[in-house]
């Protein structure tokens, strides 16, 4: 379904990305790992589109059409879904807005009749009480004010509503105690399916305790140095990166 | 000569016939004596002052003054060519508008205007048709509940005494000199009479077709009160408002997006302990002028001033928000948001005064714009002086354009530009909408809901 090859791409004038060839199947966990630096978020934010990052060499296409010729909304209409870090505050837009504009855009792009506010609070307090999230945040500004926890917790929200068929988190985990990392764990459980794929960015090994992925990268300097399955995580905590970065 | 003293010279010389009893002396002695704003004075550095005479000339030459007063009487007496004549010229533009302005003129229900200009108290018998004017686009009687609303020309002898005594209480009119010229041009006044009473009462001001147009509201004292300006915009009016001790006044104006050149001026005046809110909602103009100007005279008033503005493209709005603290242990609060567009020019100054004795003044001021584009301009300056030393003040100003993390953020959950974009803007000025009126600021401002 996605398939990277080649990537090179980089931002702020420095090359980050030297080479990535990926390729992640329907059905498939995907875990994305390694130190500081090592060029993991810029791979999730080209994969989404984030402005500012140029890619020199390679491709990115999903389910054959090449998402780097796509505008963000455009690839979010076919099916990607980033969810983000450092999740933005939007004072004076409520969630509820924000959400509705986002599935509005969706089912308009695929053709299909808006969802009318009824049906769409529905789901929305539905997708929030299985996120631990009192429904008050619906009225909230765009994670005006929230804890590091409940941003991680309404991308997952997001995510669930939007049914993406690419779910890259980049570094969800972090920020997060061991209540919201299972809550945040179980609904991408939830989610995970043989109809979509989940990339997980992730520097530390925790996460991968409650999601099990199927395959474990390891990027370093901008470029996959090993591949194996969660066995390569629990070596990464116990052996650090180090003896990956000499080889 | 200067456009500005050839303007003084030609509003000398203009006779008066609207309201003739008003003692206009004092305003004709301060026109000869300090004339108008020029281009390079420093308070309409960034409104050149001489396209409002240009246009107020133009719009003024070769109408009888009278036709237009006569609007004011009642319909009844308008032939709509002048009243079109005049609205053309007034606002120099688009003919579509002063059609607009005749079929309002020519559709005028004359009770309409007999019950406005008598005044009414209790629900105006005509409101329904007043809507519907208003909704049209032309010009509509004034609604009123609880509210006695005169028409200068009407006055009787207790109006007439009312308003000679509080006419020019609020303004300062070496400060703001187009006020003068209000006075000897006006073609309509109206008296707003608030008397202290158990029910609020409410005033509804639409598009009043006077071109130059005088508003006298007075809430007496422990009487309290909501007017609310919508509709066109004439070329110049002035609001002058005297809030009495432990009065209320809840102040909203809405001014929706026109090809003219204008000026307004809100000036109040705020008795011991009254409360004074002004919430304004703008779209620019080819030119329009806002100076909003409060004077705490009374000891321990509250005022709160808010603004929010959206310019489109190539528009022009300069607010200029002046607090006087005259009197101790007051409090204000000015805020202001806006949006400006392509081309479009905004002009934001706020103006803290805390005169000797206020003290424990407590006042804020602040303002955050946005620019939407390189072309965007926006002027802001805020001025503080304090003459107390026991005293809160403090203002901030911001300017920015929209955040590129957050279009982002919207485009990556499927939004398009234009819509995130959209939303990011609303986010940004629905801030500035008060409670009062709330649905219709967004609307004015484009804020989706």
């Amino acid at each position: 379904m996605l398939e990277i090859e080649n990537l090179h791409a980089r931002t702020g004038g420095r090359d980050i990305l030297k080479g990535v060839t990926l390729t992640v199947q329907r059905g498939e966990v995907h875990a994305v790992m390694g130190p500081n630096g090592s060029g993991k978020s810029t791979l999730a934010s080209v994969i989404a589109g984030r402005p500012g990052y140029e890619v020199t060499a390679g491709s990115v296409r999903l389910d054959g059409v090449d998402l780097l010729r796509l505008e963000p909304e455009d690839r979010a209409h076919r099916g990607v879904f980033l969810a983000f870090q450092y999740p933005v505050e939007i004072p004076g837009v409520s969630n509820m807005e924000f959400l509705k504009a986002a599935l509005d855009s969706r089912n308009a792009a695929a053709g299909e009749d808006a969802l009318s506010a009824m049906d769409f609070m529905r789901r929305a307090r539905a997708a929030a009480s299985r996120l631990d999230l009192n429904p008050e945040f619906l009225k909230r500004g765009v994670n005006e004010g929230f804890s590091g926890g409940e941003k991680k917790r309404n991308e997952i929200l997001q995510m669930l509503l939007l049914e993406p068929t690419l779910a890259v988190l980049d570094e969800t985990d972090s920020g997060l105690d061991i209540d919201a990392l299972r809550v945040v764990a179980a609904g991408v459980n939830t989610f995970a399916s043989p109809d979509n794929a989940v990339v997980l960015v992730t520097h530390y090994q925790r996460l991968l305790d409650h999601i099990v992925p199927d395959y474990v990268h390891v990027l370093v300097a901008g470029g996959i140095v090993r591949t194996g399955d969660r066995d390569l995580a629990l070596e990464l905590e116990s052996n650090g990166y180090g003896w990956l970065v000499d080889a | 000569m200067t456009a500005a003293e050839a303007f003084v010279a030609r509003t000398r010389a203009r006779p008066v016939t609207y309201a003739p009893w008003l003692d206009r002396e004092e305003s004709r002695r301060r026109l000869a004596e300090h004339g108008l704003p020029e281009p390079r004075c420093e308070a309409w550095r960034y409104s050149n002052p001489n396209r409002w005479y240009g246009a107020f000339s133009r719009g003024a030459r070769g109408v009888d003054p009278s036709h237009a007063g006569a609007f004011s009487r009642g319909a009844r007496g308008v032939d709509p060519s002048h009243a079109g004549a005049f609205s053309r010229g007034a606002r120099g533009v688009d003919p579509s508008h002063a059609e607009a302005f005749s079929r309002g003129a020519r559709g005028v229900d004359p009770s309409h205007a007999g019950a406005f200009s008598r005044g009414a108290r209790g629900v105006d018998p005509s409101q329904q048709e007043a809507e519907r004017d208003a909704a049209a686009g032309a010009a509509a009687a004034p609604r009123a509940v609880g509210a006695d609303v005169v028409d200068f020309a009407r006055a009787d002898a207790r109006d007439r005494a009312c308003i000679e005594r509080h006419l020019n209480t609020a303004v300062d009119r070496a400060k703001h000199p187009l006020a003068n010229v209000n006075d000897i041009a006006m073609r309509l006044g109206l008296l707003v009479h608030v008397a202290a009473s158990d029910d609020p009462a409410e005033v509804v001001l639409g598009e009043l077709g006077g071109g130059i147009e005088r508003i006298l509201v007075v809430v007496e004292p422990n009487a309290s009160a909501t007017l609310i300006e919508r509709g066109a915009t004439p070329v110049h009016r002035v609001v002058e408002c005297v809030v009495g001790d432990g009065a209320r006044l809840d102040h909203v104006r809405l001014q929706p997006p026109a090809d003219s050149v204008e000026y307004h001026l809100v000036a109040t005046r705020l008795g011991a302990s009254s409360h004074y809110r002004l919430a304004q909602y703008s779209q620019g103009a080819a030119l329009r002028r806002n100076d909003l100007h409060v004077r705490v005279a009374g000891r321990g008033a509250e005022v709160e001033i808010r603004c929010g503005y959206r310019l489109g493209p190539r528009t022009h709005l300069d607010t200029q928000i002046g607090v006087e603290h005259e009197a101790p242990d007051a409090v204000s609060r000015q805020t202001a948001r806006g949006v400006v567009g392509e081309r479009a020019k905004a002009v934001l100054n706020g103006r803290i005064h805390v005169a000797p004795g206020a003290q424990r003044t407590d006042a804020a001021l602040t303002t955050k714009s946005l620019l939407l584009a390189p072309t965007a301009e926006l002027n802001a300056k805020p001025e503080l002086t304090i003459h107390a030393d026991d005293v809160q003040c403090a203002h901030g100003a911001t300017v920015g354009e929209l955040d590129a993390d957050a279009l982002f953020y919207l485009r990556s959950r499927g939004v398009s530009a234009v819509t995130a974009r959209d939303l990011l803007i609303g986010g940004f000025l629905a801030e500035a909408v008060g409670d009062l009126l709330a649905d219709d600021a967004r609307e004015l401002l484009g804020i989706a809901r």
